[in-house]
């Protein structure tokens, strides 16, 4: 199982684990949700939504420091 | 499941944290819009027939902004102008100029852009490289002030719009508060005048929707932005507060609008406690309303041997 994630223009295959959420992929990131919107297969998510086999996500950052 | 608290819609964008409601993009974008107006309602921001003009840099404030203002431009409520300001920023600016040229042209509006380069014969850039520089937000506050003022009176703009968000109100309210800068707190609100007639009123019509619902907004409502962070931010005392705000929120969601209400009540307080006596002469370089001889922005380009391009 995997799924494609797209952040700062760059995209790679994850491999995925089951239950796994977009916070959960924030979190290994590193990266704020305060910062961050998620879009799954194109349409704007909440940190809790589920990744599936196959999905892409991708992290829009929209706040920067300053 | 969760479901939009107003619709029903499974299709969920936000969990405002704040107030526990879930909303689907058409209610969320519904509501943010319903809160600007409202805002502005409250505020009394707009008047019948101003001509406004927005500071529009490209970025996802200034767009917000100019989508919700054209609202009322639709319905010949107002008319709108815009001016951005390029800081002279390699590697940064030109894109999101690019992005306000689309949106000015898309709405057939008014709209100037004017370089630091072009006024003051010096580039944000160049500044940076001078050693004895005060910081980049410093200089780029002043000057863009005076680009801006000046932009109003040409087009003749009633009132100046900014699009400062939540995060940006509480980040200057600390700010302002822990430098003891009380001068500046005073001058803070929806709405300020001046004393000079030749400063237009400035208007924050986004100053209750936090940033990151700014963010959603241009996101679900695939408007094209500028989503690049300032090549110089990290180094301003902003950054620093807006990082204590942001982790404070996590665990105290509501806390950027306590500080926010809970500063619009001492608002009036404050301004009748500290009432400057300042009187508005002209400034002997550049002309423009200064309450010394010498404004600051003809003081700032004096210690980088500049002056105004005139």
């Amino acid at each position: 199982m995997n799924f494609t994630l797209i952040f700062n223009d760059k995209k790679e295959i994850k491999s995925l684990n089951k239950d796994t959420s977009i916070k959960n992929v924030l979190d290994e990131m590193e990266l704020s949700s305060e910062i961050i919107i998620a879009k799954k297969n194109g349409d704007i998510v909440i940190e809790d939504e589920k990744i599936e086999n196959g999905d892409e996500i991708h992290l829009i950052q929209i706040i920067y420091g300053g | 499941m969760e479901t939009c608290t107003k619709c029903g819609n499974p299709k969920i964008i936000i969990k405002r944290k704040q107030s526990g409601q879930t909303l689907c993009k058409d209610c969320f974008v519904e509501s943010i819009q319903k809160k600007i107006i409202k805002t502005i309602k409250k505020e009394k921001l707009l008047e019948k027939g101003d001509n406004v003009l927005v500071a529009l840099s490209g970025g996802k404030d200034s767009v917000t902004l100019l989508d919700i203002l054209d609202t009322f431009r639709e319905r010949n409520i107002i008319d709108i102008c815009a001016v951005t300001v390029d800081e002279g920023i390699d590697g940064y600016r030109q894109d999101g100029v690019d992005i306000a040229i689309n949106h000015v042209k898309r709405l057939d509006i008014d709209h100037q852009v004017v370089s630091f380069k072009d006024s003051f014969d010096i580039t944000l850039d160049e500044i940076m490289d001078n050693p004895e520089h005060r910081g980049s937000c410093t200089y780029c506050g002043v000057f863009r002030r005076w680009i801006i003022n000046r932009a109003a009176r040409d087009f003749g703009a009633t009132k100046i719009a900014t699009g400062h968000n939540l995060d940006d109100e509480t980040q200057a309210i600390l700010m302002n508060y822990l430098e003891g800068n009380v001068d500046n707190l005073t001058k803070m609100g929806p709405k300020t005048e001046s004393k000079s007639l030749l400063f237009a009123p400035k208007i924050k019509p986004l100053r209750e929707i936090p940033e990151k619902e700014v963010g959603l907004y241009v996101l679900a409502k695939n408007l094209e932005v500028h989503l690049t962070g300032c090549l110089y931010s990290e180094e301003s005392f902003r950054g620093e507060i807006g990082e204590i705000i942001k982790n404070l929120s996590k665990n105290h969601p509501t806390i950027m609008y306590s500080t926010l209400s809970g500063f619009d009540k001492i608002k009036t307080a404050l301004k009748n406690e500290h009432k400057n006596n300042f009187q508005f002469e002209k400034c002997s370089i550049c002309g423009e309303p200064s309450s010394n001889e010498i404004c600051r922005t003809c003081t700032f380009l004096n210690e980088l041997d500049k002056k105004v391009v005139l």
